[in-house]
């Protein structure tokens, strides 16, 4: 009896896979149509609206298929993806987007069709800088700026106002502020930010620096072991043990555990994307209504600065089907189609003409008031080496700031090594 | 004879698998390691040793080779204490024996990272419930000396079924009369264990320490699910760090480096148990 | 007063074995705004809304059908070419019997970081990346140890004279193998089979590397690497975390004894 449970058991599964799999749409060729596949990372909203503007390409370009397909992962994971399946040569996607940090990477090996000739002289002085910066490689374009993220302060515009006071334009006026209103009501943080050793740190922490007068690279020089950095990273260690103003499980804190604990009331300042303020405006949640947003603080007498964010459509070179994939990346990046997203998915557009238009600014308000932070936005340094120097950044920045290592010895020791990751320039 | 000719053929096609998936790999990722090869700007160029000369002056790899040491030491230590008293509570008569086994089972048929995903829930510092039940505010993860610890104690958990499963087996190897024998003469609960129960279940606790020694040694989905290595690193064991350097930044030739030597780590401690027990883990 | 203070600390065993389990269930339970509120500790309204989520898309289903088609062949490839090699150390004359038993038991030691970029090489060669055979090859190899350990001793119980007593009967080796020492030996391959397909179905790292679409992604991967660009769906990693664990703990349960024997077969045996 015992010897046939292994094969019934192993029938069932067999017939449950049958069962699961007959189920899963192919997505064949349909008669001499060209089919384009279009990976991306999963749709933030709502996806049956992104459909619909697949589909209306189809319509307006006869003979065109588009199968797109969503990577079921994380960023990391989803650049593991690219390389392993560009560096083997795969034909198996045409079209895809990508993080605001990979292009010169991939364009470096030689993976992404030059699509400089996509874009002509006025939409390129439509575009944000920071983006069109991060998608150029050696003077050439290899990716089109599809949609746009920087970080932001949200704020709690209630909790201001009962001690009268104004969102802050220094660091020092936020670390007062938070103070005060942590003071009066306990239970509560006072700015919370993303501290946990991964990318977002190094975006978090970028923000610092450049909003100090300090910087990673400059022309081509590692200059991260700098008085400005080290006052910076300095400054963000204090928030925690001597200002007090954010709690010591920033050092755990990603975009998400930040939303929630904001999104539950319990924080007056948080840095975070843009993402965050459709979910505080959703019925139900305990902050609608109470949230303000605006550019980040910086230290007295220099800008403020937020890093950039979001994705880029590029095409694979091995593509089989260029043109009709020029056609789509065309499409899919228009000013048409950006607005369409905007005003139903709520993607941040690359067009700055589209944030004084009259639709946007009446039913996406909030986008359209993001134009001037937008602006300021500054890529993560744009190198084909990033990838290294992110490994060497975030391990680096988390010891500063859970005090384990000086500042000024992290930054060092960071500095070190991107030098001898840029060092070894083949 | 001709017995001896169809055992080839019964024992062959194993023997090929292996050589093909496991040994073939080995001596690839040693090839590798003598290599700089970078994936994605195509470089590959023999350079000898230099990747293992450069790991010698690289700080992260001793960090990682030291969490790694200790994470092994801590919660095999850990497991074995709490699989021992485990062990011998399931050792007394209470009914339901059965159905006792079969939850204090259930921690080891978890997969790794399922039960990783649970406790980073749990250790979250602002609203998980173990700071709510201990009435701490611990930052379990977010703190450099907290973040292993709290990565030990879930290995700890999650292997304790496994290593007081064995030990039991072991208890239940010795026979009764030698405890009646013994309380005959006077000997008290603690001189049982001391003097009867250990010297008689030493051989399955060695057992034991080598094979979850060689396992937390190569301990890989439980850090990188929980803290994928930080904060400041100090959570990275070897493997996530190979890891990182082979899959992130696709350094193939130095991730290779680092992989060899986890290798040899484990061969290391894996003779150096051998050379304790003698020949007892030898096939009988 | 001595039994009650045993099922006093049997009590809190159990509850310390599975309690993670069940604060994911009741995680699972909750609605997004009780996520990150403690207290309470339960649901106000339990809602099965996660469950409902995860099981909305194809993509949930598709991972759970490859865990189980990679999980069942693995079991079934280990156990054929396992038991095979297990029955000639066993049974039959071999010359290195010792040496092999070692070499296999070594290989159980490797640490998968070292095999794994060359073996997603080789499987990259010969176009079987992000395939079930991948994920098939490697776990079988890497459940032969196992099996073949815990085999080998399984048939060396069974007595030789019932062997002889069939090559007497003119059975060819391979015959008696598979009419006589298989089906004897049931209880031990039963046992192998749970273990394995355990294995199978929990592993991680060759799976995260292995695969990369939901053609072939496999359960822990699938939860490590919840989809999401910002967000990630606390409520439905819970509720997937328990739908997967649930038919492990099926398993456990039924066939506790079976799994115990297994694991005491393999180490106690050797």
């Amino acid at each position: 009896m015992l010897t046939k449970f292994p094969l019934i058991l192993l029938l069932c599964l067999s017939l449950f896979y049958c069962a699961a799999c007959t189920k899963t749409p192919h997505d064949g060729e349909k008669g001499s149509d060209v089919t384009i596949v279009f990976t991306h990372g999963k749709i933030p909203g709502d996806y049956e609206q992104f459909k619909r503007i697949l589909r209306q390409f189809e319509r307006e370009n006869p003979g065109i298929r588009v199968a797109d397909r969503t990577l079921p992962s994380s960023t990391d994971e989803q650049h593991q993806f690219y390389v392993i399946n560009l560096d083997a040569g795969s034909k198996d996607f045409d079209v895809l987007s990508m993080d605001v940090i990979w292009v010169p990477e991939f364009a470096m090996a030689g993976w992404l069709r030059d699509v400089s000739g996509l874009l002509s002289e006025s939409e390129l002085d439509d575009i944000f800088p920071g983006p069109l910066e991060a998608v150029t490689y050696m003077g050439k374009r290899y990716a089109v700026p599809w949609y746009i993220d920087a970080g932001l302060l949200y704020y709690r515009k209630d909790l201001l106002d009962d001690i009268g006071a104004k969102p802050p334009k220094t660091w020092d006026e936020l670390v007062r502020t938070a103070r005060l209103i942590t003071e009066r009501s306990k239970g509560i943080y006072g700015f919370i930010w993303q501290g946990k050793q991964y990318e977002g740190l190094v975006c978090d922490v970028l923000e610092y620096l450049w909003s100090h007068g300090g910087n990673v690279l400059e022309n081509g020089k590692v200059v991260l072991h700098s008085p400005e950095n080290v006052r910076a990273l300095t400054f963000m260690r204090e928030l925690i043990v001597r200002d007090r103003v954010s709690p010591e499980i920033v050092t755990t804190l990603v975009e998400e555990s930040s939303r929630h604990i904001f999104g539950n009331g319990r924080a007056v300042f948080m840095r975070n994307w843009p993402y965050a303020w459709n979910i505080f405006e959703r019925d139900g949640s305990p902050v609608k209504g109470k949230i303000g947003v605006a550019a980040l603080p910086s230290a007295a007498g220099h800008p403020s600065a937020s890093t950039l964010g979001g994705w880029q459509i590029g095409i694979n070179r091995h593509s089989k089907h260029p043109d009709a994939a020029e056609r789509f990346v065309r499409f899919l990046t228009s000013r048409e189609s950006q607005k369409t997203l905007a005003l139903t998915v709520g993607y941040k557009p690359t067009r700055r003409s589209l944030y004084s238009d009259a639709d946007l600014k009446r039913q996406q308000p909030f986008i359209a008031s993001l134009h001037d932070i937008l602006l300021n936005a500054r890529p993560r340094p744009v190198s084909p080496y990033y990838m290294m120097m992110t490994q060497i950044l975030q391990p680096e920045f988390s010891a500063a700031i859970a005090g384990i290592k000086k500042p000024s010895d992290a930054l060092m020791s960071a500095e070190r090594q991107v030098q001898h990751v840029l060092g070894v320039r083949p | 004879m001709k017995r001896s000719e169809a055992a080839t053929w019964f024992i062959a096609p194993a023997l090929l698998l292996l050589a093909a998936v496991t040994i073939y790999p080995i001596i690839h990722v040693i090839y590798l390691s003598l290599h700089r090869k970078l994936l994605i700007f195509g470089i590959s160029e023999f350079v000898g040793l230099q990747n293992f000369l450069f790991l010698l002056k690289d700080g992260r790899f001793w960090g990682a080779l030291g969490n790694t040491a200790y994470f092994t030491a801590l919660s095999v230590s850990g497991e074995l204490i709490l699989g021992l008293a485990l062990a011998l509570l399931m050792n007394k008569a209470f009914s339901g024996k059965g159905f006792v086994r079969a939850m204090v089972l259930i921690p080891w048929a978890i997969p790794t990272v399922v039960s990783a995903k649970m406790w980073e829930w749990m250790y979250n510092g602002d609203f998980g419930i173990l700071n709510y039940l201990l009435g701490t505010k611990v930052n379990w993860l977010g703190d450099p000396f907290w973040a292993l610890h709290a990565a030990i104690m879930m290995d700890v958990w999650k292997t304790t079924p496994f290593v007081a499963i064995l030990l039991l087996a072991g208890l239940q190897l010795i026979p009764p009369d030698l405890y009646s024998a013994a309380r005959i003469d006077g000997a008290g609960p603690f001189r049982l264990f001391r003097h009867v129960t250990l010297p008689l279940i030493k051989p399955m606790i060695l057992i034991v320490l080598i094979f979850r020694s060689l396992d937390a040694f190569r301990v890989f989905d439980a850090v990188y699910v929980l803290t994928g290595g930080g904060p400041a690193n100090t959570t990275e064991t070897l493997s996530v760090y190979a890891y990182k350097v082979l899959f992130q930044t696709l350094q193939i030739g130095y991730g290779s480096a680092l992989a060899v030597v986890v290798f040899i780590c484990v061969g290391l401690i894996a003779i150096g148990f051998i050379g304790i027990m003698g020949r007892r883990v030898a096939y009988r | 007063m001595r039994k009650g203070l045993l099922y006093i600390s049997l009590i809190l065993v159990i509850f310390y074995s599975v309690g993670p389990l069940l604060w994911q269930l009741i995680t699972s339970l909750k609605m997004d705004y009780e996520l990150t509120r403690i207290p309470p500790l339960l649901p106000e309204n339990p809602s099965l809304v996660h469950y409902i989520a995860i099981f909305k898309g194809r993509m949930f289903l598709r991972v759970i059908a490859n865990s189980a088609v990679v999980a069942s062949l693995t079991t079934l490839f280990a156990l054929a070419i396992g038991s095979l090699c297990s029955f000639g150390l066993a049974k039959l004359a071999t010359r290195y019997k010792a040496l092999i038993l070692g070499f296999v038991l070594s290989i159980s030691m490797f640490p998968p970081i070292a095999t794994v970029s060359p073996l997603y090489l080789v499987i990259r060669s010969i176009g079987l990346r992000d395939t079930w055979w991948a994920l098939i090859i490697t776990y079988t190899t890497f459940s032969l140890p196992l099996t073949i350990w815990i085999l080998t001793s399984f048939f060396r119980e069974l007595p030789d004279e019932i062997y002889y007593a069939a090559r007497v009967d003119g059975c060819t080796p391979f015959q008696s193998y598979y009419r006589i020492v298989l089906p004897l030996s049931a209880p031990g391959i039963f046992a192998t089979a749970i273990l394995v397909f355990i294995f199978s179905w929990n592993e991680f790292l060759y799976a995260l590397t292995l695969t990369s679409t939901q053609a072939s992604r496999t359960i822990p991967v699938a939860i490590a690497l919840f989809p999401g660009i910002h967000e990630i769906p606390w409520g439905e990693i819970a509720a997937a975390s328990v739908t997967v664990t649930a038919p492990l703990i099926i398993l456990v349960f039924a066939f506790q004894r079976r799994i115990i024997e297994g694991l005491t077969g393999g180490a106690v045996k050797g």
